[in-house]
């Protein structure tokens, strides 16, 4: 499956919505072991709302190994895939550690400290 | 109850221009509902304050009481930019906006991306006094946009999301506020972490600090976000700009050379962000990336 992200979103691929419909395209053809191509020619402008609802979310249910070897991502602008590439590590880390109440310990531990 | 509000210059130079503003929505939040903004003491009005007082007004409206300006009272130069912006025609005490130095007076009561886009990058960014690619503007506008996509999607602002920018060419800055007023960043990471009683007793300052951490996110469930608070602290700080949110009493400084979170007395419920930009792109850096390597 191939997609052509502009035609789809347009220039600016910015919303968490935008994300979402994207998501909603790839996911069953991924999850199915199908390849995916998710072409962002005359995208300008790319946020992380859009990208974590449309990728980082994949990671959910779908193996690192098998998004590398399905999901193809072309003409992303170099500033695009900076914020992809910390997209794809913070929802990794989101999905694998999802430990509220270390979080809490660390930020009043922090608060102690700074007193 | 009938009260009149002196508006004295306000700048942003130091936090003390913020109390200010944060001391008016005080004293409207305090059951004025018919509120006459008087201007004599005013010799100048930057855009935080521009963006600001547009709120109030509109809150004040919202709950069903009239807000309004002494126009009259409102010096030569001040009101001249106030036109200029379009914020006394967008209020709707007259005029018409006119097209000057001036980065237009903004109202979004729904996120609406596109306009939004076109306001940075033509109003804000693209207006010939930023000396920018248009590779470099887009990246600027993705950037940016971290701070709208937040206030829409945390902000729970009952009154929508206020933003005025301004060029100050004498420094080689372009700035930008967005307020709104809503229930504020500390409001939602404690609410986040409902679960845990000690929740309640995280100040405002760790609270920001924690929504400015890489990964950190107060949307339940799905998917993972907030990280646009940081890819903005790195992009100011990579490119000599400055970040500032206030948000409850809490206060985040954030430039080249230090990220402070700080708690101060003054209360106020929103986020106002005030970043700070540089106009020429011999300032910015951006790491190359290639696609060579897994992404995954």
């Amino acid at each position: 499956m191939k997609i052509n992200v502009y035609e789809m979103i347009g220039e600016n691929c910015i919303t968490l919505e935008d994300g979402q419909r994207i998501f909603e395209m790839i996911h069953h053809e991924l999850t199915d072991g199908n390849a995916v191509e998710l072409n962002f020619e005359k995208v300008t402008v790319v946020a992380s709302p859009f990208l974590n609802a449309a990728i980082g979310r994949l990671l959910k249910d779908i193996k690192p190994d098998d998004l590398n070897r399905l999901l193809k991502i072309t003409n992303l602008v170099p500033t695009g895939l900076a914020v992809l590439k910390r997209v794809i590590e913070n929802s990794k880390e989101y999905y694998s550690n999802p430990d509220v109440r270390k979080a809490v310990d660390e930020i009043l531990f922090e608060q102690s400290e700074s007193l | 109850m009938k009260t009149t509000l002196s508006i004295p210059t306000i700048n942003d130079y130091t936090t003390a221009d913020f109390d200010v503003l944060f001391k008016l929505w005080n004293q409207v939040n305090n059951d004025n509902m018919d509120v006459t903004f008087e201007f004599s003491q005013c010799n100048f009005l930057r855009h935080n304050a521009v963006a600001f007082l547009g709120g109030l007004t509109r809150l004040i409206q919202t709950r069903g009481g009239i807000g309004r300006f002494a126009l009259n009272s409102i010096p030569k130069k001040v009101k001249a930019n106030m036109d200029e912006n379009g914020f006394i025609s967008t209020l709707g005490f007259g005029g018409a906006p006119r097209t000057g130095n001036s980065i237009p007076y903004r109202e979004d009561s729904h996120q609406s991306e596109a306009v939004l886009v076109d306001y940075l990058k033509t109003k804000w960014l693209g207006r010939g006094w930023v000396l920018v690619s248009e590779r470099l503007r887009d990246a600027i506008v993705g950037k940016v946009w971290e701070i709208y996509a937040n206030a829409f999607e945390h902000g729970k602002s009952p009154i929508g999301i206020f933003s005025c920018g301004q060029h100050y060419p004498k420094h080689h800055e372009l700035k930008l506020t967005v307020v709104d007023f809503g229930v504020g960043i500390p409001s939602n990471v404690r609410l986040f972490f409902k679960h845990d009683p000690r929740a309640q007793s995280l100040s405002a300052a760790s609270c920001l600090k924690w929504a400015f951490q890489r990964g950190t996110t107060t949307k339940p469930n799905g998917t993972s976000r907030g990280m646009g608070l940081d890819l903005l602290k790195e992009f100011v700080k990579l490119n000599n700009g400055k970040l500032e949110i206030f948000s409850h009493e809490g206060y985040a400084i954030i430039d080249k050379t230090q990220e402070v979170f700080m708690n101060r007395q003054t209360f106020f419920e929103g986020t106002l962000v005030n970043i700070t930009l540089k106009c020429d792109e011999s300032y910015y850096h951006f790491v190359s990336e290639t696609s060579d390597e897994p992404l995954f």
